[in-house]
């Protein structure tokens, strides 16, 4: 759950962390031993910028904060554009290849076996590259535009997916941001980028590995997900679009899914080690019975955040009464 | 003359179905049968609170809503070119924009819309505005609302620095802070008067932070 904010432990900045595997990796290692977990599964991923970047999208790399595309240059700059998307090929590809050999360097180095990979969904690397207000309407007015440029990318991203398997990564998380009511609608995602994230998924399955959706938008269609991904892991950061309460979304989902999730991550930066602890307690109260669930922040572990407050979420899963009875 | 009950619906209908050459055939309608500039941009704006409350009930999406308000912005562009648009009511001046370092504007777009929509007189400083600009900027123009918003951890606290700015230097200033690693608790805690959650909700957070300054001032 700690990326970037580990980059700290070492004296590293973001822009580093974000750009040189070795030091990616060294940061990953340094928040498993600071936060006890030895054994731990290590994020073997950067930021969200991975993947537009090697299309082509210019991307900014602030020293202390998160690498954005340039949305002032957007690789696509009008609906023509998405016919123009390039396939690359990965070997060639420098973040993409950067965040394989960060996992790599991770297997060497880690005395914990177990590595996460990780893939920006197709529609969400549009997004960098066409910015998010502009692919909204294309969406709506141009689909089938739309779904050229997703094509393209998709292939690359099936070779980027297949990549982390082999080297090891035991699930493979896809971002499906706008799977949410936050982005698109519920058909109009189904339309669009559904049937591009069911073939990922497909390959990692096919791979023997297990599939995992972050998708920290309002309002997620954890339906629409798991009709096309069939994940065994949601890591969310609100109630699923089609519940009211915590419970129904156990109810409704605990059995279908590992739920990970959803510590706040205004809380995160701003509340102290007992305020962390408390929400932690109030949250593995509401969704740990019965298993199915790990205790995660509502996003990553933000890059600025106090450390303590991480800590504070490994002892309150740790120790709290609904963990040690299962 | 007051324009008919039909052209009203129509440019309601026009902005529900975001359809702008519908909206443009009911504007000439409304003109032809005398409807003042007041009538046209409140069935407009009309039209686009029923579609944030379709939003509210899940019946619409952002991308509809998104071409919705372009339906608004395009009919309030045609009327504001117009001779008598400057005795139209002018609304409260707001300035609006992301804060150093954040270049995630979807949201901030979506906002300036709506309060634009609304009637508010907004003054859109774009992304990654400094914050010594939006200081000044809401001083030169006297704005009653200042809109700020930040998307990710690493820019928010930014937010915090502008509102002790304005604290001092345009204290009846009402400050609202949005984004999607705020909530209503830090957003306090930065010092903000109100916390726009979303475009659903801005308009009434909006007025209730203006509501409880002047309650404040009152007192």
């Amino acid at each position: 759950m700690v990326f970037a904010a580990a980059r700290r432990l070492i004296g590293s900045t973001y822009r580093k962390f974000a750009l040189d595997p070795e030091v990616a990796a060294d940061a990953q290692i340094a928040a498993a031993d600071f936060l006890g977990r030895k054994d731990g599964i290590f994020s073997g991923w950067t930021d969200l910028s991975v993947e537009a970047s090697d299309f082509g999208q210019k991307i900014i790399y602030p020293e202390e904060s998160t690498p954005h595309p340039d949305y002032s240059k957007p690789l696509i700059a009008d609906v023509i554009g998405y016919s123009k998307v390039k396939r690359i090929d990965i070997k060639k590809a420098e973040r993409m290849q950067g965040v394989l050999e960060m996992q790599r360097i991770l297997k060497q180095k880690a005395r914990g076996p177990m590595i996460g990979g990780f893939c920006f969904g197709p529609l969400g690397v549009l997004g960098m590259m066409r910015g998010t207000e502009h692919l909204f309407r294309d969406c709506l007015r141009y689909p089938d535009k739309v779904k050229t440029g997703l094509d393209i990318i998709s292939d690359v991203l099936a070779e980027y997916v297949a990549a982390q398997c082999d080297n090891g990564a035991c699930m493979i998380t896809l971002d499906t941001l706008y799977a949410s009511w936050a982005g698109l609608s519920k058909r109009l995602w189904e339309e669009i980028e559904g049937p591009f994230v069911k073939k990922l998924s497909g390959i990692i399955r096919s791979k023997g590995r297990m599939v995992g959706v972050h998708n920290c938008g309002q309002g997620a269609y954890f339906d629409s997900q798991i009709k096309y991904m069939k994940p065994d892991n949601i890591s969310f950061a609100y109630l699923p679009d089609d519940c009211s309460s915590p419970s129904e979304l156990k109810r409704k989902y605990g059995h279908k899914v590992t739920l990970t999730g959803y510590v706040s991550t205004a809380l995160l930066m701003h509340g102290t080690p007992f305020d962390v602890t408390r929400e932690c307690n109030r949250i593995i109260k509401e969704l740990a019975h019965g298993g199915n669930f790990v205790l995660a922040p509502q996003c990553e572990f933000p890059p600025d955040a106090p450390l303590e407050n991480a800590i504070a979420m490994v002892k309150a899963a740790r120790y709290c009464p609904e963990t040690l009875s299962d | 003359m007051k324009s008919g009950n039909k052209t009203i619906i129509g440019l309601k209908k026009a902005v529900s179905s975001h359809d702008r050459q519908y909206l443009q055939f009911c504007l000439r309608a409304a003109f032809e049968e005398g409807a003042g500039l007041n009538d046209i941009k409140s069935a407009m704006i009309s039209g686009l609170e029923g579609v944030k409350a379709r939003l509210m009930s899940n019946d619409f999406s952002i991308p509809e809503f998104l071409l919705c308000v372009d339906t608004v912005t395009s009919g309030l562009n045609e009327i504001s070119g117009m001779k008598d648009y400057s005795s139209t009511d002018k609304g409260i001046r707001l300035v609006i924009g992301t804060v150093d370092g954040e270049p995630h504007d979807l949201g901030k777009n979506i906002i300036a819309a709506v309060y634009r929509a609304a009637g508010y007189d907004v003054l859109d400083l774009g992304r990654q505005v400094a914050s010594d600009l939006f200081v000044r900027e809401v001083i030169n123009n006297d704005a009653k609302i200042l809109a700020l918003s930040a998307m990710m951890s690493t820019t928010a606290p930014a937010i915090k620095d502008i509102i002790v700015e304005i604290n001092i230097k345009s204290p009846h200033t009402v400050v609202l802070a949005g984004g999607a690693c705020l909530d209503r608790a830090l957003s306090e805690n930065y010092g903000a008067d109100g916390f726009a959650e979303s475009a659903v909700t801005v308009l009434e957070e909006t007025q209730k932070a203006l509501q409880n300054q002047a309650r404040t001032k009152d007192t």
